[in-house]
Order: C-alpha cells, then structure tokens, then sequence
C-alpha cells in the first residue's frame, strides 16, 4: 500500500495545507514548501509556514499535503503523479448499502476550505475524485467548490460519487452552467427492480427518489456514470438492469459493473454477498453484449483479467486505486499485469485465485 | 399513463415490426398487434410497453424525458466542417467502362487545381474552426499530382486528429506517391471488382494494366497491412460476378468488409441503361443471397470475418442513435455543413453524386467556389430539403429513426424530389435492407446469430433476445 498519511513535524499549531516541492516542479505559488535538505527518508521543506520535516521513502514533489502540527501529521491529498487522487468530502450518508465500503458516520468535520486550496495547487489537467459518505448532503458548499474551482482552474475536472438522492429540479439551471462540464457523477443503481435496489441501499424509496433526480440530471446534460457492484442478489438482474438502462437512462456516460470490496460492512458479510464470477460469467456476458449492443460505454471494475474469459477480457479495466491494489504472487509472471485491476489490498487470501496471461 | 406513438409494418414471415420514434422495436404475432391496437390492451401488453420504452406513467417521469432525449438522439446534429473530399485532378489513366463523367484523359491540360485554387484550398484548411480533420481525395486519379496532395497534408499539421484517404486505382506508384502512402495517417481505397476477369473486363482492360494493379495492391498490403488499404467493388447488376470468387477475391487479401454496390449510373448513362423492376427484384435477390452465403462462410470459419458493410451500417443505425458519420445515410443529411467536395476547378458540391450529376449535365448542383466561398441560396434550399421529417410516408414508416435522406439521388434518378417516397430507388433499397436487418435479428439459426453478433461487436455469440409480443 502507498501511504497516505505521513509522520511529520511542521512548526505552529494550526493545520496548512502546502504544496511540496522538490528539484522537477518550478516554484509558482506562496503556498509551496521547498525542499531544503533530505537524508535517510527524511526531508525537509521551508516555506511561509516555517520548516515541515516529513518521513518518507516516497516522492513527494507536486504533492498537495495537508501540515497538521499537533497531530504530527503530513496528509496527501493530492499526489502529483498517481491519477487516483479521491477527497472525502463526508462520512455522513443517508443509505446504508449492505457492502458499504467506507461505513458511514454520524459526525461531520468540514474540510471544505483545505479541500479547495488543495485543488488549486494540484497539477494542470488533474481529474479530483470526491466522495464520501454522501457528498450531495452538503450540496451547496459541494456546487460552491466546483464552482469556485472552475473560475481559477478550469483545467481540473471532477469525478463525484453520490446515491443522488438529492438532486432537484432547482438544481438544473446550476448543473448546466459551464463548470458542471468538468463533472462526471459516479451514481449507484443495483437492480432494475426498486424492491431490491431499495433493500441493497437500506433505504425505502431511493430507487423512485433516484429515477426523478435521473430526470433532473438529464435535464441538465450532466455527465453520470451508473455504478452497480455485483452481489449475491443482484447478479441475476444484471441482464434486465442492462435492458433498463440501455431503454430509459441511456444518456449516461458508462455503466460499470464492479467487483467487491471486502472491506466496511462487506467484510463481515463476504461470503453472503460475493459472487464468484470465473464461476458463473452468463449473466454478466448478457449484460455486456446488451450494452455493447444498444452502444453503451460498459466496463468492470475490479475483475482481475485472467478471471473473465477471454472474449470480454477487454471490459476489464485496472480501476484500483494504486495506493490499495495488490496482487497475487503468481501474478508476477503475467504478461497483463500493467493493464489489469489486481486485488484490493484487503481482498481475502482465499479468494486470490489466478491465471496467468 | 402515456403511450408513445407506434409505428407498424408487416414483414413476411416474421410477423409485424412495430417501433416508436426513439426506435425502440418489438415485433408481434397478428394476435397481439390487434391487442395493441384496441384500447383495452391487458396488463401484461402494458408491462410489456413499459419495459420496451413506449409508454410513460407521467410527463415528468424519466420514461418521459429519456424517450424525448432519445428521439432527438436519432436526429443528425450538423458539426462543424471537417471532412474535405479534394479532386485534385479530374485526369485519369484507365477509363472504366462505367465511369462516364468524372474522368478526362491523361494528357489533357486545364483540368487539375490552379495555384490560386490551391492556394485557396490551403487558406480554407488554415480557417477551419476545428482541431480534427478528415481528407478523401478523389478523382480522376489524384495519384497523378502527388505534389498538389503533398501540399494539403501538410498544412494540415496543426490538427490533432487527422486522417487522409486516397482514392486510387493503384495502377502506378511512384516514388513520390508511395512516399505519401508510408505516412501512418494516409490510407488508400481503390475499386476491386472480382477476380482478375473481372476486374480487367470492368476497369483495367488489359492483362498487364490488371497485373499492375494486382500487384500494386498486394505489395501495399505486404508492406503496411491490410488495414493500410480498403476496397470496394462495383457490381453490374445485369451481371453479377459468382458469390464465392468476389468473396475470395476479397478474404485472400484479408478484406473482411465488402460494400456490395451496383453501378450508380448517372446522368444520360442511364438513360442508356434504364433500370426496369425486373432488375430491381434481381439486384436485391443477389444480395440476400450474398448476405446469406457471407452468414454461412462466417460460421464455417470463425478465423474470418466478413460483413456487407452497408448491411451492418444499418443493423448498427437500428441498435445505436447517433452514429451519424456515415454520410450516406442519416436524418437529416445536412447539405453543405459538415462535409463537401472540392473539384479540379474549385467548385464547391454537397456530395460526389452531385459533382458527377453536374458534369452530367443534367442539373447545376454545386453550391459555391471554394474562392468566394458556398454559403449561398443554392446550398441553403438543398439543406433545406435534407430532411425525411414531414415526407407523408417517412413520418408513418417504422424505420424512420434508422433511416436517412439523399436528394441527390432522388435528383440524379427522377429529377425531382417530390416523388412519391415508396416509389424511390432509395426508399425500396432502405426498405428491402431493414425488412432483412428484422429477419435476421429475429432468426433463430445459431449461424445467423453469430454473424449479427460479431457485426455488431459483441463478445458473446448471438444477440441477446430481442423484445417480442405474443
């Protein structure tokens, strides 16, 4: 795993946010610490902030951290070179999905203000990952950074993940402006069915709350990815979502179907939810072909290659994050190991099962 | 509770084919069409509809919405110019036995681009407000002025996206000429009729025009790849070469897609040859039994593909809104805005038909100069008619969302474009094709599956089911 909070000492008290600098980036900004002295995986920056000493064997520079003094703390929220670069803007949410990756909490710290400072010192042509919890639940601080982002940087484009639960026909005239054209939402829909799209998402109602904010959304032309993980319960719907999606939501941008996470709730329920698809491909096979079909952008998330026959191994897209992908020691000797997804760092041992290409 | 407006047509053997204006389709035993048509349709007629995306619960739902997204989807949103078809030259060294008009000889002088044409052409490429461009040279044989396309392909440096398609009959390649074709955004398409005989007795005449030729394209294809070159055949209806030898004439040189064409006479040619309805049923009963045996030999030999290009543009049409690229067929078809054609002279034309159709003599189509520009009354009442929204029989024809629009053809075959649409060459093309498309979707042989499947690009091996009410 790549690390993402550092030990680190910085003088002061209060929390900064900071960009790193070491020989390749040129100095642009105020806001940016130089590099002044390393050894032994310890590196020392200098800037308006005062001296910052950071533990690292990795390669900061370009990297966006945020300083926090007390804490002792050096935390990455922007790493210059990697394209997986996601902020969490809540752990709030008001589903509870039954393999809910990132288990929501009551409490809220607004990081809004480091999160925009952040933005705009990371790399031209950056794509931000936002996520959560729900970010829509704090929709007009949400709209106000994309907003703000897009006056001084229209270069950073955004990826959201969101239950849009929350979207109204008040929100159209906004999500049309030209900001909103750097903006992908990351949507989940489970089944075609609202009984069991309601149950995977625990919350009565979402799948109708969700089909009238698809209407708002389309209104507006935003950009929307549709999102299903693939469960126990789920699977079999897969052809009919297909169909349900290529005849009424066929604006969206792509589906991805996506494999398991076995973490947050998912871990404890692994074995309930997990579908082994090298065992049973068929439905999945007819939901490709129907996307394919009616000119649907379709992708899997989180299948590793050799275990999606070979006819649809082209869906299989490596969508893990660096910073939390592994893969199998077999691995080592497969010719697709760059294009491939690979595990996720707490996939279970016993489901690591390969074939090398 | 809205029902979306459906459009029906009956199809022999099969059953009737219904479909909305968003082009989502169902066919239906006899039984059930009569259901469709009376109000009282049952509960599972509705659950049916609604799952097929022709009826709606309110206005606002998303039924509602998508289904009006969807039907605009069908409609071709004109872009920006950036696809030129340059006629450098209307020279050209073989004189093929159909080719009445697009062509003088070899030596003739006054027929390639002045400079100030060209110069003219290159100020035009340096305007155009977009940063992808695509470039066909036409003829004549543009190969006989590598300089002047040479010249073209590099002002066109500064796009990001380019590609450049030469159409020759590659019956020389000199050095300056090959030199052009080794670029890997230049690609070549030239006319293969057949076999040898074929070919010779069509194009090239004689045994040793036909032997450079042949060897001209399978060293093209030697070195860069089959993918370098495509190639198209011209197929006299009146006689048609033998299935198997076109095809093998193709999959030797690994050309998989085949664009079954018969000659497109224009102008006083045909007159000479006019096209009776016996030659009508005899053209279309030869290409279904073309399409048929490219089925069989798909299924025989999975190594290969091989597809009717126009076949599969159409099945694509029916299952895709928005592949609009294709300029021969779409709704509308824009005239003059996307694309257009420059000839030797500089005269601006909405398409290559009517280039050929205004050198015939039959009606003036161009619609400006590529010095004063072609904004002008006559593209703009051309534009105006490239539409088949409003035409009595497109606006109740089921196929309509696949369909397209060509007044030039209407133009060049009839003189009008006011015609009766049933009774148009391209109406009774378009019908014949999507009444196939249906048979073929609906069948229920694995070969048929398989071919539709691969068409298309699906991984599996058939396409999943397709809606029907019974």
């Amino acid at each position: 795993m790549i690390p993402l909070l550092l030990p680190a000492k910085a003088e002061g008290s209060t929390r900064f946010v900071t960009r790193l600098i070491g020989s390749a980036f040129e100095h642009t900004n105020t806001e940016d610490s130089i590099l002044i002295a390393e050894s032994g995986g310890r590196m020392v920056f200098s800037g308006q902030h005062g001296l910052i000493e950071i533990i690292s064997v990795h390669d900061l520079d370009g990297d966006v951290v945020c300083v926090d003094p007390i804490r002792g703390s050096a935390e990455r929220l922007i790493r210059a070179t990697s394209p997986h670069n996601t902020l969490l803007i809540t752990e709030r949410c008001d589903q509870l999905c039954v393999m809910c990756s990132q288990p929501p909490k009551k409490t809220h710290s607004d990081r809004f203000a480091e999160y925009s400072q952040a933005i705009l010192l990371s790399p031209n042509g950056k794509t931000i990952g936002l996520s959560g919890g729900e970010p829509t639940l704090y929709k007009s601080e949400l709209f106000a950074l994309i907003e703000g982002i897009f006056a001084k940087r229209p270069d950073i484009s955004f990826h959201i993940l969101s239950n849009g639960q929350h979207f109204s026909a008040d929100d159209i005239p906004r999500l049309r402006g030209p900001a909103f054209e750097n903006v992908t939402w990351g949507i989940p829909l489970y089944s075609h069915e609202m009984g069991r799209h309601d149950e995977i998402v625990a919350k009565a109602g979402a799948y109708a709350r969700l089909m009238e904010s698809f209407v708002h959304l389309l209104t507006a032309g935003a950009k929307v990815e549709l999102r299903t993980v693939l469960l126990q319960s789920n699977t079999v719907d897969l052809p009919e979502l297909a169909r349900l999606i290529c005849t009424h939501l066929s604006f969206c941008v792509q589906w991805s179907i996506m494999q398991l996470e076995n973490i947050g709730f998912a871990k404890r329920r692994f074995s309930k939810l997990y579908v082994d698809h090298h065992k049973s491909f068929d439905r999945i096979a007819e939901a490709l072909d129907t996307s394919e079909l009616r000119g649907l952008e379709a992708r899997l998330f989180n299948f590793p290659r050799c275990t999606v026959p070979t006819e649809y191994r082209h869906y299989a897209v490596s969508s893990i994050s660096d910073w939390k992908r592994k893969f199998a020691p077999a691995c080592n000797s497969c010719t697709q190991q760059a294009m491939c997804a690979g595990f996720f760092e707490w996939h279970p041992d016993s489901a690591l099962e390969v074939y090398p290409l | 509770m809205i029902r979306f407006p459906l459009r029906s047509r009956a199809i022999e053997g099969l059953g009737s084919v219904h479909a909305n204006h968003a082009g989502h389709f169902f066919i239906s035993s006899e039984e059930a069409s009569t259901r469709l048509a009376r109000p009282q349709t049952t509960a599972a007629d509705l659950a049916f509809l609604q799952q097929g995306g022709h009826v709606a619960d309110s206005e606002k739902s998303i039924a509602a919405i998508s289904h009006r997204f969807q039907v605009l989807a069908r409609d071709t949103v004109p872009h920006r110019l950036d696809y030129l078809i340059l006629v450098p030259t209307l020279r050209c060294n073989l004189s093929c036995s159909y080719c009445q008009v697009s062509r003088v000889n070899v030596d003739q002088a006054g027929f390639d681009w002045s400079p100030d044409t060209l110069s003219a052409i290159l100020r035009m490429i340096d305007n155009l407000p977009t940063d992808s461009i695509k470039i066909e040279f036409q003829g004549g044989e543009p190969s006989l002025r590598p300089d002047l396309i040479s010249a073209v392909i590099e002002q066109c440096n500064r796009f990001a996206e380019k590609s450049f398609v030469i159409c020759s009959n590659l019956g020389l390649i000199d050095p300056a000429f090959r030199n052009i074709l080794s670029r890997p955004d230049v690609s070549v398409s030239t006319s293969l009729d057949g076999n040898s005989a074929i070919h010779q007795t069509q194009r090239t005449k004689t045994t040793e025009t036909t032997t450079a030729f042949e060897k001209n394209l399978d060293a093209l294809i030697a070195e860069f790849g089959n993918d370098k070159v495509s190639a198209l055949p011209t197929i006299d209806p009146n006689d048609p070469p033998e299935i198997d030898a076109l095809i093998d004439a193709y999959q030797s040189r690994g050309f998989g897609s085949i664009f079954l064409r018969p000659i497109n006479y224009q102008g006083f040619a045909r007159k000479r040859h006019p096209g009776s309805r016996t030659q009508q049923e005899s053209w279309w009963s030869y290409y279904d039994r073309f399409v048929a045996r490219v089925i069989e030999r798909n299924w025989s030999d999975k190594s290969v593909l091989l597809e009717e290009s126009y076949l599969a543009l159409c099945l694509r049409r029916i299952f895709r809104p928005g592949l609009d690229r294709h300029v021969d067929l779409r709704n509308p078809n824009p005239v003059g805005v996307d694309y257009i054609v420059i000839d030797y002279d500089g005269t601006i034309y909405p398409t290559d038909e009517a280039r050929m159709l205004t050198r015939s003599g039959v009606i003036d189509l161009s619609i400006g100069d590529v010095i004063v520009g072609y904004d002008t009354e006559a593209r703009q009442i051309l534009d105006s008619h490239s539409t088949n929204h409003g035409d009595p029989a497109c606006d109740v024809c089921v196929y309509q969302p696949f369909c397209g629009r060509d007044l030039i053809d209407d133009l060049s075959r009839y003189g009008r474009i006011d015609l009766p649409r049933l009774e148009t060459a391209f109406c009774q093309k378009h019908l014949h094709i999507f009444d196939l498309c249906m048979t073929l979707i609906y069948s229920g042989d694995a070969a048929v599956q398989y071919s539709l499947a691969k068409w298309l690009g699906l991984a599996g091996d058939r396409l999943p089911s397709q809606a029907m009410l019974t």
